[in-house]
């Protein structure tokens, strides 16, 4: 034991003789601003930002994620509510859900007609984890829904690439060319 | 009207990686040719019983190449070369009785770059030509 006291004794000692109690408080000072420092290292903090309350701030959509959706994009909320511009078979939709104008997600409301040109999509259902080829048809022959405006447009290029843009009334082909809103139609697996 | 037909032609988005024929068409041109490359009449050319015409075509072979929405599509020559030929056979077999001589890409490459100003005035002397060794597809578009 007292051998024991002698080593703490002599290394304490020898610690006293070649350091200043004004250096320790230099080297504490320097730990804490070091440590100060460390949360603004350029650190990915968007994906878990975006688990907690949804991409655009908005508290993550309720809804159970299938087994298939975890992993795959977790930071993407996950919905089967149709009326939500995050449902899975809107990827690349831009205009107005028929399903919050009176029809369904992929059924034109009464009184329009669907259009007979389409852009073509395809997008990756998270309950299946397939990708499926959709056609974002508009409902053609009313004024404007306005309920429910959804910009996704997935792959979607700019305007120069003419054949790749969607900032196109595709009512333009029928009888009735007033926009009224957007189904998703599946056509079919876009993959074996 | 023209403008319609043009950028309809391949108005799509998306592609499934290693995409064969059939999900070009529909991904480049289905959007506006239709499920069954029927068109839409007065708006958007039909393909089927159609491009095999311009196929047997000189002339309608560099006219196809080089109308805007193939032109300009997103597809490879390769992959252009293979919608197009997928489309006769699956919308026109049989239609001349005869095998339909097939694109290549080299072909695709020789003629697609070349811009064509004048659609509707190239598209009716193309067809001034195939009516002349029989039946030719609508002029309107």
């Amino acid at each position: 034991m007292q051998r024991l006291d002698r080593i703490f004794e002599s290394s304490a000692r020898s610690l006293a003789q070649r350091t200043s109690r004004r250096s320790f408080i230099g080297v504490l000072g320097q730990i804490l601003t070091g440590s100060l420092l460390i949360p603004l290292l350029p650190i990915d903090r968007i994906q878990r930002a975006e688990a907690a309350t949804g991409p655009e701030g908005s508290p993550a959509a309720p809804g159970k994620v299938p087994a298939a959706a975890k992993g795959k994009s977790a930071s993407k909320p996950y919905t089967e509510d149709q009326q939500s511009c995050e449902y899975w078979k809107y990827c690349a939709i831009d205009g107005f859900l028929c399903s919050c104008c009176g029809g369904s997600s992929h059924t034109c409301p009464p009184g329009t007609q669907m259009s007979v040109v389409s852009w073509i999509g395809t997008c990756h259902n998270p309950a299946d984890g397939r990708d499926y080829i959709v056609s974002y048809n508009d409902c053609c022959g009313k004024a404007s829904c306005g309920n429910c405006d959804c910009y996704r447009n997935e792959r979607e290029r700019p305007l120069y690439r003419l054949s790749r843009n969607n900032d196109v009334n595709w009512c333009m082909a029928n009888t009735g060319s007033d926009y009224h809103c957007t189904v998703s139609v599946i056509l079919g697996s876009a993959g074996p | 009207m023209l403008p319609i037909a043009l950028l309809g032609a391949t108005a799509a988005v998306g592609a499934a990686a290693q995409a064969g024929p059939a999900e070009d068409y529909a991904l480049h041109c289905m959007g506006c040719h239709g499920v069954n490359a029927q068109g839409v009449p007065g708006k958007v050319p039909p393909l089927a019983h159609s491009l095999v015409r311009f196929m047997n075509s000189v002339e309608g072979r560099r006219y196809v190449l080089r109308v805007p929405g193939a032109a300009n599509s997103m597809l490879s020559d390769a992959r252009l070369a293979a919608v197009l030929n997928w489309v006769v056979a699956q919308f026109d077999a049989g239609d001349l009785g005869r095998a339909t001589p097939q694109f290549g890409a080299q072909e695709v490459a020789a003629n697609r770059h070349r811009p064509m100003a004048g659609v509707l005035a190239t598209r009716a002397a193309v067809l001034k030509e195939i009516a002349a060794g029989g039946p030719a597809p609508a002029a309107e578009y």
